[in-house]
């Protein structure tokens, strides 16, 4: 296992510049997430880590050894990374032991020693006695488990997966990705996942790369992106946001439509921007005697929680609330609202 | 650092998502000597035929019997694809979307006259109707010999058409012939294209219906030539004629072609339940199955069976394993040549896309359009040449291959792109070298079919005519010389074991095609149809 270095890393496909100028580093042993939109340069950034495309500019360093700079350094089957391409890719022609056995070279290891590892790798991933199955025959997440026994059995550097779950079904893929977390943080691997499920992004990892067209847009712990987003349109790619207009005063008092009392807002010196609130730092109540109040005009009931939407009734803003359930709200009620959370204030969305 | 640009290389073999690719100049040289030797058939055909002075090449061209021979072959070239395409069409989507019992069966019944080469075909027509003769009698005979190729290349596109796309049309409110031309049809269009062109080139190249019928076409031509004056300059400016016309049929083909849209990501969702069932449209399909499996299957292997039963004259078995022996290890040879040829040829059209890949295919097409009349002549006049390899068993082979190449290539490029990106990649990141991924991972998945092709190569080697007459070395007998030179003088009795054993020999391949696979994994019979219809 080893600690990675990207810096001021370009890569163009032609004339298109697909990774402009990105620098990040992961620690020893650390759970990585790539989260973005689709296109923005997630896979082709994982690709460039393994060295299966070459970037224009810029470095990559595992531990201190310079592996990629614009003329590849090490070629992609010299790094040892365990890369886990989407649905698994398991070789079709081999059963499962010899698709975990694939990376183990024999002229290194004897046949005990390959086999040892495999059914290790096995019992890890909780499939021992699947050797002779062939790929066809297993299930997705079981493709999927097999993929990465494949990737952990060489003893990569570190394990690159993109979007490894995405062919799962929902309960499945929540299952398994704990799963596999848990896997990862027990043999110490450094890791990078590529996913666009920001909840996914928040889970699994220590730290969550977001990446907007080829840039990244914010980097740093789980709670970091997600407490305090860089911007609204960051906010709104960690998780539900509330956008809304809001001023805020020389003095730092903001501003904005479920602010409550307004006496001590001087207007001088004011700015323009925006505030973001997560939908879970609003609470509402029944009867409106505190606060500001609204209707509620749609109720989206999720079980464990439910999001209401609510109008105000002076500014005839639209704001979203999560409450936890049980609850006994209906469309049509009077409610009042109170923000209770940071004060995030952006002049710019 | 001085590795660097080596490994550079090595890493650049495996990117292929936009990225410009470099390809290793060993392939290039290898591929550029291959390319060289495929053309020179027609450069020689080309320096020959420039030999003669401009105003008599023009004399020959323009006389009128050159005309008369331009306008046969366009006009049986033009009523071959017609029907071709209105019956071929009709028949596949019958047998695909009307629910009819054991369609499998009835698809292998139409496809088996694949199995029977043309000049079979017409003896055994021959010696039912022996009054047949003329355009429109060789014309009957091609499509009974052809409709097989445009049938199988429609019906790999029919599977591949997502059935929800019907379902959709048909609660759009679409009637079912509406939606046969608005969706259908669009979809298996390039396929239509590839069939027509199949059995036009099948047309323009044939030797032996086109001679036992006495129709005058190209091919007629060129042998006539070629065995009455040895006039190599005159034969070489009407082989360039033919070449011409196969190339602008070539070019209709891309045409084509290149309107298509991507196609779909391959998705089986079509259900028994979905078939039509409609007692009128199941009868019309059957009653057109049973005409062609009786005229194209039944009639001749009637004629060959009785022939062979009523024969008077004692079997000759001693000629017919000679004849055999002969033919496979030539056949074999060739085939082996050829798919020595297509490796190159074929990872450098699948694994680099570019500039160098497009002219490769392009030059591998203009072999695609050399008739085997055109490559007898060829070679038979480069050999005479040569002293040492003419009337070789090797410059037969060579004959074969050049003849087959373009099926051997598209086999293989076919085969080395149902390896996933993907699988390479995983491959290398575990720490497989350019040369491991190759022996490890990519042979043994593209193997079974680059292996079908092969075979594929090898059948329809045994059963050339035109260019095995002109190359054989003296004294040996193919079975298709055997019987040809038997059929051409009406000893029909005497060519029926020889073209029993071609035929059951031949419809080996062609059961294999179309039975299902044992296993259920579609996607194995999707590729084991689609090399089929390549080759």
């Amino acid at each position: 296992m080893t600690s990675l270095d990207v810096s001021h890393l370009t890569v163009n496909f032609g004339e298109r510049t697909v990774i402009d100028d990105l620098s990040f580093n992961l620690k020893e042993g650390e759970i990585a997430s790539l989260l973005g939109p689709s296109g923005c340069g997630k896979t082709t950034l994982l690709r460039a880590i393994a060295g299966l495309l070459q970037p224009r500019e810029g470095t990559i360093r595992f531990g201190s050894q310079l592996v990629g700079v614009s003329t590849v350094v090490l070629p992609p089957h010299k790094r040892r990374t365990g890369y886990v391409p989407q649905q698994g890719a398991l070789f079709p022609h081999l059963n499962v032991a010899k698709n975990i056995a694939f990376g183990l070279d024999k002229k290194e290891f004897s046949t005990q020693e390959i086999n040892n590892t495999v059914s290790q790798m096995l019992s890890l991933i909780g499939m021992s006695g699947y050797e002779s199955q062939m790929p066809t025959e297993l299930s997705g997440g079981q493709q999927t488990r097999v993929a990465l026994a494949r990737a952990l059995a060489v003893k990569p550097k570190m394990v690159l997966l993109d979007e490894p779950f995405s062919a799962l079904d929902a309960e499945l893929r929540s299952e398994l990705r704990t799963e596999v977390v848990a896997l990862l943080r027990a043999q110490g691997t450094t890791a990078i996942l590529v996913t666009h499920d920001r909840e996914e992004a928040l889970v699994s990892s220590d730290k969550v790369v977001l990446m907007r067209n080829g840039k990244i847009a914010q980097y740093g712990s789980p709670e970091e992106v997600y407490e305090t987003p860089v911007s609204p349109s960051v906010a709104v790619s960690t998780g539900d946001a509330l956008i809304l207009n809001a001023q805020q005063s020389g003095d730092g008092i903001t501003r904005y439509a479920i602010s409550g009392s307004e006496s001590e807002f001087s207007t001088t010196m004011t700015s323009n921007g925006y505030i973001v609130i997560r939908p879970e730092e609003i609470s509402v109540s029944k009867v409106g005697v505190s606060g500001v109040t609204g209707t509620l005009i749609q109720l989206d009931y999720y079980g464990h929680d439910a999001m209401l939407v609510i109008e105000l009734t002076n500014s005839s803003e639209i704001v979203r609330a999560r409450v936890a359930g049980p609850m006994d709200f209906q469309v049509g009620d009077t409610v009042s609202v109170e923000h209770h959370g940071p004060i995030r204030f952006f002049s710019q969305r | 650092m001085a590795q660097s640009a080596k490994e550079h290389r090595v890493n650049r073999f495996f990117t292929s998502r936009g990225e410009p690719v470099s390809i290793h100049p060993a392939l290039y040289a290898l591929v550029g000597l291959l390319l060289a030797i495929v053309l020179i058939p027609f450069v020689y055909l080309v320096i020959r035929a420039f030999e003669k002075p401009l105003p008599e090449i023009m004399d020959l061209l323009l006389r009128s019997k050159t005309l008369e021979v331009l306008l046969t072959t366009s006009v049986l070239l033009i009523l071959v694809v017609v029907i071709n395409i209105l019956f071929g069409t009709f028949i596949s989507v019958g047998l695909h979307f009307v629910r009819l019992p054991k369609t499998h069966l009835l698809i292998v019944a139409c496809v088996l006259p694949l199995a029977i080469p043309s000049y079979v075909f017409t003896y055994t027509w021959l010696a039912l109707v022996p009054s047949l003769s003329g355009i429109l009698a060789a014309a009957f005979i091609l499509v009974l010999t052809t409709l097989p190729y445009m049938m199988l290349a429609i019906l790999v596109s029919l599977r591949r058409i997502d059935n929800s796309f019907i379902e959709v049309a048909r609660t759009l409110g679409q009637s079912r012939f509406q939606i046969f031309f608005k969706v259908i049809l669009p979809q298996i269009r390039a396929s239509i294209s590839a069939g027509a062109l199949l059995s036009g080139l099948y047309v323009l190249s044939d030797f032996g219906a086109v001679s036992l019928l006495n129709v005058e076409t190209l091919t007629v031509s060129i042998q006539n030539m070629f065995k009455s004056s040895y006039d190599r300059s005159a034969a070489s400016i009407i082989s360039l004629l033919l070449i011409v016309a196969s190339i602008l049929f070539i070019a209709a083909d891309e045409k084509i072609k290149d309107k298509k849209a991507k196609e779909n990501v391959f998705k089986r969702m079509y259900t028994e339940d979905s078939r039509i069932n409609n007692l009128r449209l199941k009868s019309i399909v059957l009653a057109c199955v049973g005409i062609y499996t009786s005229l194209g299957v039944i009639a001749p292997l009637y004629v060959l069976i009785s022939r062979f039963v009523s024969n008077p004259n004692p079997l000759d078995v001693s000629g017919l394993v000679t004849a055999s022996i002969s033919t496979i290890s030539v056949s074999a040879f060739g085939a082996l040549i050829a798919l020595m040829f297509s490796a190159p040829l074929g990872f450098l059209i699948a694994t680099h896309a570019g500039r160098f890949s497009k002219v490769s295919e392009r030059i591998i097409l203009i072999g695609h359009a050399l008739p085997g009349v055109v490559i007898g002549l060829a070679l038979v006049s480069l050999g005479s040449k040569l002293g040492a390899i003419y009337q070789s068993v090797f410059l037969l082979a060579f004959a074969y291959a050049l003849l087959f190449l373009a099926k051997a290539v598209a086999a293989m490029t076919f085969s080395l792109q149902l390896v996933p990106q993907a699988l390479k990649e995983v491959a290398t990141t575990l720490g497989k070298s350019k040369t491991k991924v190759s022996t490890t991972v990519v042979f043994p998945i593209a193997l079974p079919s680059i292996g079908l092709g092969t075979l594929l190569v090898f059948l329809t080697a045994m059963k050339e005519l035109p260019a095995t007459l002109m190359l054989r070395p003296t004294g040996m007998d193919t079975l298709a010389t055997q019987i040809w030179s038997y059929a051409s003088i009406n000893r029909f009795n005497d060519a029926a074991p020889y073209a029993l054993l071609l035929v059951v020999i031949a419809a080996i391949p062609t059961f294999l095609l179309s039975l299902p696979g044992r296993d259920l994994d579609s996607e194995a019979n999707e590729s084991k149809s689609k090399v089929g219809s390549l080759t």
